[in-house]
């Protein structure tokens, strides 16, 4: 049975009630005032058609689960202009990654979880949107940064790199 | 429903497009110079750089998820805008190539070839003779050697690189690959020449970065063992049609004495008057100077050229071409015979 062990630490100036609080202030900012949201394509992994060999999709795209919107943070990188390879010559932009930060009590009350492999779409434009696909679902929050203050983790860092149709095109 | 009727239908559906445009333009331009003369093609840097696009769309054609893997096809340079140019129909909204394609680049330097049916043979680019072509202006036949110089052997190396998600594609791209290699060597018939390309192995270079766009590139090295032809180079030139003897004498004295000729004597002619008979006719067919030289039994004579009276016993009588000589003659007795006899000169 997992045991639920009280924090006290910070005790004399802190808790958890503060802790919600502060958590409160940062979503009514983060989705009252910036609303930036994101669109997560979950993979429905008892659906996909995969190899068996090589665990690739072998037809029909990649099945996901229902959309979900959510709220973070985005930052996105600059993109990179480069050679694919090292010496093929074929010159390309490479769009940059996106580093997603989202409240665990976000996570939490939509019921969602980010895995490796799930792609998540962010709008540029209103006709234009970008998936990504994970490439760190951020679960390990133990460091401080990821903490309030070394009270409790309250969010995570997820960066995803950008695909091509070719790979995912969404709904 | 009715039946369709027998003309307008068609019995098979095209499975390919035809050519059209640019690839159309390049057919038809091939149909026209092919075999076009006696002499070989030329073959450059352009035509083996052709010849091998061509050898890896021909070979190297991968299918998956339904469509062909597309190749680019053109070797990218410095000159970054015909990359977008032959690439459009494969990009994404970001104007980047979609995996999964095939590129093929080309080492910029071309060194001495190791070609061994063309190396060191003929010093100095001499033309050598190619073939003998019989020709026919319309009077008499002739022919015209063909000389072309040595061509000169050359390796260009190449690399064809898959880019692509699925190891499956990379799968195939390596079948296709071993199997055309299997032996090793290759060939590829450019402008009718047979080129050889060899296999020089194989490196990878897939993206594989943590937090990065993971896709995999994987690149085969070949050699291309060709050579130059420059038909500009080429010597057209008409052989021997007729021969003339021709023979040179020395025209210096020669030292010996000369043979003395004896003196041509002129002819005698002799007209006899039998008995009875005082007129005698002689026909020219010459031009010459009668002398006279004798008579027997003639009291005196009288000379008519053509029934014309020239004069009686004249010394020297002028004859012309076709002229008809008589002459009377007074016989000093009319029961012997006679005779006259006179010297001619040819003028």
């Amino acid at each position: 049975m997992k045991s639920n062990v009280p924090i006290t630490r910070l005790g004399k100036f802190f808790g958890d009630k503060d802790f919600e609080l502060e958590i409160g202030m940062g979503q009514e900012w983060l989705i009252g005032d910036m609303n930036y949201t994101c669109v997560l394509y979950k993979i429905d992994r008892n659906k996909i058609k995969t190899d068996d060999v090589y665990g690739e999709v072998v037809s029909d795209g990649i099945k996901f689960l229902p959309p979900v919107e959510f709220n973070a943070q985005v930052t996105i990188a600059a993109p990179e202009n480069k050679f694919i390879g090292t010496s093929t010559k074929m010159d390309q932009v490479e769009p940059g990654n996106i580093t997603i930060s989202v409240y665990l009590k976000t996570l939490q009350d939509l019921q969602i979880d980010i895995d490796f492999g799930d792609y998540i779409g962010y709008y540029d434009s209103e006709n234009f949107v970008r998936y990504y696909t994970v490439v760190n679902d951020g679960r390990v929050v133990s460091d401080t940064k990821h903490t309030y203050k070394g009270f409790k983790p309250f969010y995570r860092t997820i960066i995803a790199a950008p695909v091509g149709p070719n790979e995912f095109r969404g709904l | 429903m009715a039946i369709p009727k027998k003309g307008p239908v068609k019995p098979t559906l095209p499975l390919n497009y035809p050519k059209t445009l640019l690839p159309r333009r390049e057919q038809i331009k091939d149909m026209i110079t092919k075999d076009g003369t006696y002499l070989p093609k030329s073959l450059l840097h352009a035509d083996l750089d052709r010849g091998f696009l061509d050898f890896v769309k021909d070979k190297f054609k991968i299918v998956s998820e339904g469509i062909n893997i597309p190749v680019v096809d053109i070797l990218v340079t410095t000159q970054n805008w015909s990359q977008f140019v032959e690439t459009w129909d494969f990009q994404n909204i970001d104007k980047n190539l979609e995996p999964p394609f095939l590129t093929i680049i080309r080492s910029p330097e071309v060194k001495y070839g190791n070609n061994p049916s063309v190396q060191y043979n003929i010093p100095n680019r001499r033309m050598y003779y190619y073939m003998e072509v019989p020709t026919w202006n319309g009077n008499f036949m002739g022919a015209d050697i063909y000389k072309i110089p040595q061509p000169i052997p050359i390796d260009l190396k190449y690399s064809v690189a898959i880019v692509c998600n699925r190891m499956r594609e990379v799968n195939t791209m390596n079948q296709r690959v071993m199997e055309t290699f299997a032996s090793r060597q290759a060939y590829q018939t450019i402008n009718g020449h047979y080129i050889p390309i060899i296999n020089d192995g194989f490196t990878d270079e897939s993206s594989m970065d943590l937090e990065k766009r993971k896709y995999y590139v994987q690149k085969y090295d070949f050699t291309m063992m060709g050579f130059l032809i420059d038909e500009n180079q080429f010597e057209v030139s008409p052989s021997i049609s007729r021969t003339i003897q021709m023979y040179e004498v020395d025209q210096r004295p020669i030292k010996r004495p000369q043979k003395k000729q004896d003196p041509v004597q002129p002819q005698i002619i002799v007209l006899n008057y039998p008995i009875e008979n005082v007129s005698q006719e002689y026909f020219f067919e010459y031009t010459c100077n009668l002398n006279y030289q004798n008579t027997v039994n003639i009291i005196s004579y009288s000379v008519y050229i053509n029934d014309q009276y020239y004069g009686d016993d004249v010394t020297i009588i002028q004859i012309n071409t076709d002229d008809t000589l008589k002459i009377d003659v007074t016989k000093l007795n009319l029961g012997l015979e006679s005779e006259i006899s006179f010297t001619q000169v040819l003028i």
